[in-house]
């Protein structure tokens, strides 16, 4: 049941022009709805100040260019960073289990399982 | 495995095979944008009502439309050097596993134990338990423990082959009379597929490669259960 829930899933991924499947790949859904915000502000604020139809449009377009290049590009490097600190940690977990108890566990602490003074 | 209709890359097992999924996004991204922005140059050509046949030249465009090319293509070069690179690097395999392409079948040699090599025919259509993958499953698996660096060593005893497992970004030709290798590490415990990647006769479709990757210590029991069957 879970399955075929999962493949229905897969199989609906929607492709922007064919290309780009916007629902599973990362960062894509926001960089392209971020991308439609910021062509319609800056066509939108293009018009009102010059009331030009058609130049509004190119500004619109390229607005939308430079909004979804940039939100792409930054939540990608932040989806890098957090992938590299995953496996950090994965790496320190699997070390921890591995070394536990033994001499080179980062956890143990020197003194305390050196014997008491005599009395 | 892939599902029907599948058009994308099949889930990563693989360090590679992620870092390979994340610069194909990054590529369909650039990818989707030139062609939204083709998409709307033929419309404002066609839609515009303004014609001037005396331009020869402008400087201005063609610096902008020579350097904007420029940047984008170095954009998509830079990550794919550094994946081409991270490919060779040398991690000091834990095991090696021979894989010998034959016609129509695959045969593993592990040399590290003594003895231990089988052949890996693919279960016809009608034998399959319910459950199993047709044109996929095999009567041999070629078992490997998780997390550890693998080397394969492939060739083939016949004709042209080709070892392919698209979840583990690995596809390395079959060629008699050479040994090629391939490093890879699989992230997690479960079972991939491949198929036969090269031209290789009547039964080409009909080699898979199954790879099942397991906790050591079964890999262990299942090296141990082989060499006693042998």
């Amino acid at each position: 049941m879970a399955g075929e829930e999962q493949e229905n899933n897969n199989n609906k991924g929607f492709r922007l022009l064919g290309i780009l499947d916007v629902q599973n790949t990362p960062c894509a859904r926001d960089a392209i709805l971020h991308g439609a915000g910021g062509s319609l502000a800056a066509g939108l604020l293009h018009f009102l100040a010059t009331s030009r139809v058609k130049r509004s449009f190119d500004v619109g377009f390229a607005g939308f260019m430079l909004t979804t290049l940039g939100s792409w590009f930054y939540c990608r490097i932040n989806n890098a960073k957090l992938r590299v600190q995953q496996r950090i940690i994965q790496s320190g977990i699997k070390n921890k289990i591995v070394y536990e108890g033994t001499v080179l566990d980062p956890t143990n602490k020197p003194g305390a399982e050196t014997p008491s003074g005599p009395s | 495995m892939a599902h029907p209709s599948q058009l994308g890359f099949q889930d990563a097992a693989s360090p590679l095979m992620e870092e390979l999924l994340h610069f194909h996004d990054h590529a369909l991204m650039i990818v989707l944008l030139i062609s939204v922005f083709v998409l709307y140059i033929i419309v404002t050509m066609i839609t515009a009502k303004l014609t001037d046949k005396l331009i020869l030249d402008s400087q201005e465009i063609e610096i902008i439309w020579t350097v904007l090319p420029a940047i984008v293509l170095i954009m998509i070069a830079l990550p794919s050097l550094r994946i081409l690179y991270l490919m060779d690097e040398i991690n000091d395999p834990h095991l090696t596993i021979k894989a010998m392409g034959h016609q129509w079948y695959w045969s593993y040699e592990y040399t590290d134990y003594d003895d231990l090599g089988f052949d890996s025919y693919m279960i016809p259509t009608q034998d399959l338990a319910p459950g199993q993958f047709r044109l996929l499953e095999a009567d041999h698996r070629m078992v490997i423990p998780m997390e550890s660096p693998i080397r394969v060593l492939i060739s083939a005893e016949d004709v042209l082959h080709s070892w392919a497992v698209p979840s583990l970004g690995v596809k390395v030709d079959a060629v008699p009379g050479r040994l090629n290798q391939t490093t890879f590490i699989v992230n997690r415990p479960g079972v991939f597929y491949g198929q036969c990647s090269e031209i290789c006769g009547a039964n080409h479709s009909f080699m898979p490669i199954v790879i099942e990757a397991v906790p050591l210590a079964h890999f262990e029991n299942w090296t141990s259960l082989m060499m006693e069957d042998a």
